[in-house]
């Protein structure tokens, strides 16, 4: 009985650590998505948030470059102030300085995706780009080109 | 002095004592906190304690191995269950995932500015730990592994390949031929 416990009892306790933690890994609690149709301008998610710079158009598009191949999260910025964290565009399974992310910095667009709200944050899943306008907000002429001025 | 003079002073001796003692114990039994504040709106210096996690992983079920390789936006599921996104590490215009992602599925401890404004809730990392009894390690991992990649550089993101190439052909206000006005 005895050596019959010592098998059981960690295989149980090893079987309960991997389940414990997969749960952590995946949510217990993720809802359903919503189905989005978002339309707003792509901004870099840190100087956005934060407000430690002006942060939108032609004059800080240099910087939003800079955020998104450093791997900071692209948002989508509605004409609100509502603010959608990308987690997926289209087809690219990552999310960290993706080509696509990097070439739709500061566009007009319209996207459709599924929608994900946690704690204080949107999170959108991408599945298609219906309208891209490019950059469309000419900031420069009153910013000049933000943070560094070249 | 009265007796009740005397009486009322012990006791405020002793209330004293205990708020000493409690006020002690709480401090020893909160985190080091080592960040430095950056003097944003909505910024509060907090030491999140969770687990590192692939947000889309998370979120949706889509899980590549280790958390992306470094592919993916990572976070942290902290101890009272919230999902905090790190967006921001400590090299200048880069985030915190190259840091994180060695402690893919395991708890932390990470030291910096929590950034709740209404629109979005982000997390600066500034230093990461372990465990209460390891070090602080400065989040500069981004720029580490972009070292090692291209070589010494003074301003990685002026130097970067990807960033050339992008701004080669549309320039820093993003359309080409549009030119920055002159200072």
């Amino acid at each position: 009985m005895r050596n019959v416990l010592s098998i059981v009892l960690p295989a149980a306790l090893a079987v309960g650590f991997t389940l414990g933690t997969a749960r952590m890994l995946v949510s217990a609690e993720t809802q359903a998505p919503t189905r989005v149709t978002v339309t707003g301008e792509v901004v870099d998610t840190w100087c956005s948030i934060s407000q430690i710079m002006y942060a939108e158009g032609t004059a800080h598009h240099q910087c939003a470059i800079w955020c998104a191949v450093g791997g900071i999260p692209v948002s989508i910025r509605d004409k609100d102030g509502n603010h959608y964290m990308v987690l997926r565009l289209e087809s690219e399974a990552d999310n960290v300085a993706t080509p696509r992310l990097i070439t739709i910095q500061s566009h007009s667009v319209t996207v459709d995706g599924d929608l994900y709200e946690r704690d204080g944050v949107k999170y959108l899943f991408v599945d298609k780009v219906a309208d891209d306008k490019g950059i469309v907000n000419m900031t420069h002429a009153q910013y000049g080109v933000v943070p560094f001025g070249e | 002095m009265t007796p009740s003079h005397v009486a009322f002073r012990a006791e405020v001796l002793t209330a004293l004592a205990i708020l000493s003692v409690l006020a002690g114990a709480l401090t020893l039994s909160r985190p080091c906190t080592a960040a430095d504040s950056w003097g944003l709106p909505n910024e509060k210096i907090v030491v999140l304690k969770g687990t590192v996690v692939d947000i889309a992983c998370h979120l949706k079920g889509d899980c590549p191995a280790n958390c992306g390789d470094g592919k993916r936006q990572l976070g942290l599921v902290t101890d009272d269950g919230k999902l905090r996104p790190v967006v921001k590490g400590g090299t200048d215009f880069a985030g915190a995932h190259r840091d994180l992602v060695s402690s893919c599925g395991k708890q932390i401890e990470a030291d910096g500015l929590l950034i709740e404004n209404p629109a979005m809730t982000v997390f600066f990392a500034q230093k990461l730990r372990a465990s209460p009894q390891a070090a602080w390690q400065d989040t500069n991992a981004f720029l580490s592994h972009w070292k090692a990649r291209y070589g010494e550089t003074k301003e990685w993101m002026r130097d970067d390949p990807a960033v050339r190439e992008k701004l080669a052909i549309t320039g820093v206000l993003g359309i080409p031929g549009l030119a920055p006005p002159k200072p």
